[in-house]
């Protein structure tokens, strides 16, 4: 099925590599493309990164398994990173993201039963003003309280449109 | 003081080219590639005693002059927004709301190091800020202030935002150009150094977001006036980022060599009701920390560096006296363990297994022969390896056991653990 998507994504994929003064350096930005198309790094992904950088799929592996917003299995339509950091853990976090876990009924690495959400305990994200904080899909949610997370994860379970896409 | 940095700040919409250039920007651009030579603005940057804002504080005018003179290979301007030092968020307050400021420092820099061709590397969890900083690039490219010919000034700039994966290894600028190439972030063997062997192999300058916005206001208003602003060497503002036990968390843009008792106390709103200072660390996690008897310390890099520690990114953690410091080194052991790149033993090895022993003791489950183990892993992780990152691991282990041993020893003596157990 990957394949099927990830043709779609071709014409971007040149429009990408164009943009680079190497093939190989274009391998960052495709993978988070097909990333965010298929919903995490298959190796038919992998292939297809490969076969547009033309570097072995091996070495595309290997970036994979470097950084850590690709992700290596299935992620839930909405993945969460909750900073666990210092500033974060300084001013309650810990308590929070407990509450969270209960919450979604996840732990760290986890992805909840209806596939909408995924759990990732995070370092720092940069954003320490307003710790405690965390990233739910590309937003950022700052100045958590036990209250404003069950608002935030109650509003995206109501919402059919945003349970589709994060 | 004027804030210079900052202006824009608050200011809606200002990410938008026609707010921006209601305020005046780009202007400064136009002047300078259609005046001036690049020499003569590197002369410039120089004079004004800019040091680089992303933590090394090296002299930004000096970096520049190590490009050779001849060179047959494009050289390449690399600007790191890969912001992740935890305490540190400047640089995403100026990719959200101010990003033409820094476009524009971009350009006159390209200029004056002869570059055509610029990368935005900008860290992968910043999503907001790059689609901002993105809509600001082609909001520029539209107005052919990037691109070819360049304000009729013959000069052609192309200027690429490209997005990390998530990986602090990468700010460092070696494991940055590795990324950016589309490999692992590992750091480079130096020398040859960056300015030499770079990017794709050519002559290459990295400069941090925060300096490069503070290239436009240098040569709008000369050197002397930048240099004017800071302290003696370390000219111009900084923006504080502060965080922690404090009434109001944010970034403060300061003349460099401001007091931290002042940013903490008057800026910073002081300490939350009720609670007394208890440590502070001045600049992002790596550098050591700072009892609460040692703030009257200027901001700069001179000053911290006289006073056994480093501003680094200028990310000050602020812990008042509910704060548990085995608790913090955890933290702190915790985050470097988790993303040391495995390059190098000492650092690979180091860092898990100070954070082993520490987790060992946060859980009650310690002895005091631990706290030697671990000041000897550090002193053996200090200065061994390809890049600084290891250093950094060490600095709050050594600094937080010397200063607050009795508190550990107490804490092994109690066998228990302890949450943390601040609330905001």
């Amino acid at each position: 099925m990957s394949e099927f998507l990830l043709k779609s994504l071709d014409a971007e994929a040149e429009r990408i590599l164009s943009k680079y003064d190497q093939k190989k350096a274009a391998t960052l930005p495709l993978l988070h493309l097909a990333q965010d198309k298929v919903g995490y790094v298959t190796p038919e992904v992998e292939a297809w990164v490969s076969k547009w950088t033309e570097i072995p799929v091996v070495h595309v592996r290997e970036v994979v398994m470097f950084y850590s917003m690709y992700h290596k299995k299935p992620a839930g339509r909405h993945h969460i990173r909750f900073c666990t950091t210092t500033t974060c853990a300084l001013l309650g976090g810990d308590k929070i993201l407990n509450h969270l876990k209960k919450k979604i009924g996840i732990d760290n690495g986890g992805v909840s039963a209806d596939g909408k959400f995924s759990l990732e305990e995070a370092e720092c994200l940069c954003a320490c003003e307003m710790a405690p904080m965390m990233q739910v899909g590309d937003e950022y949610h700052g100045d958590l309280t036990e209250k404003k997370v069950d608002e935030i994860i109650d509003v995206i379970s109501r919402s059919p449109q945003a349970a589709e896409k994060s | 003081m004027e804030p210079i940095l900052s202006r824009n700040f608050n200011v809606p919409n200002a990410w938008k080219l026609s707010v921006a250039e209601s305020r005046g920007a780009y202007e400064t651009a136009r002047k300078t590639l259609t005046s001036m030579k690049p020499d003569e603005i590197t002369q410039v940057v120089t004079a004004a005693n800019l040091r680089g804002l992303g933590g090394a504080g090296f002299p930004t005018g000096k970096k520049w002059q190590f490009l050779p003179k001849e060179t047959t290979k494009p050289i390449y301007l690399v600007v790191n927004a890969d912001e992740g030092e935890p305490g540190t968020f400047k640089d995403r307050y100026i990719l959200e709301r101010d990003p033409h400021q820094m476009i524009e420092g971009i350009i006159i820099s390209a200029f004056a190091i002869r570059s055509h061709k610029a990368y935005i590397y900008i860290r992968g969890e910043y999503v907001e800020p790059f689609r901002r900083l993105q809509s600001a690039v082609d909001e520029a490219y539209a107005k052919n202030f990037l691109g070819k010919n360049i304000f009729g000034s013959g000069w052609d700039l192309d200027l690429v935002v490209h997005r990390g994966a998530g990986a602090y290894i990468c700010g460092e600028e070696t494991a940055l150009l590795n990324s950016l190439e589309g490999g692992k972030g590992f750091p480079r063997l130096k020398p040859p150094f960056p300015a030499i062997v770079g990017l794709f192999g050519c002559p290459t300058i990295i400069n941090n977001v925060e300096t490069l916005a503070c290239v436009p206001p240098i040569l709008k208003n000369g050197a002397e006036w930048f240099s004017k602003l800071g302290s003696p060497g370390n000219g111009g503002t900084h923006l504080f980022s502060v965080s922690g036990h404090v009434k109001k968390p944010g970034v403060y843009e300061l003349p460099m060599g401001t007091l931290l008792r002042e940013i903490i106390e008057k800026h910073a709103g002081g300490l939350r009701d009720g609670r007394k200072l208890k440590a502070v660390i001045p600049g992002g996690i790596s550098a050591k920390i700072l009892t609460a008897n040692e703030i009257d310390v200027k901001m700069d890099y001179d000053g911290l560096k006289a006073a056994g520690t480093m501003l680094g990114s200028a990310g000050v953690i602020v812990m008042d006296d509910t704060t548990c410091m085995v608790g913090a080194l955890y933290l702190a052991c915790k985050f470097f363990a988790h993303e040391s790149c495995g390059q190098c033993s000492p650092c690979r090895e180091g860092t898990g297994w100070a954070f082993k022993i520490v987790k060992r003791i946060y859980e009650g489950q310690g002895s005091v022969k631990d706290l030697d183990t671990l000041l000897k892993i550090a002193s053996n992780m200090e200065g061994r390896t390809i890049c600084v990152f290891a250093d950094a691991a060490a600095w709050p282990i050594q600094s937080y056991i010397t200063k607050f041993r009795s508190e550990f020893e107490e804490y092994i003596g109690r066998n228990v653990k302890l949450e943390m157990q601040n609330v905001k």
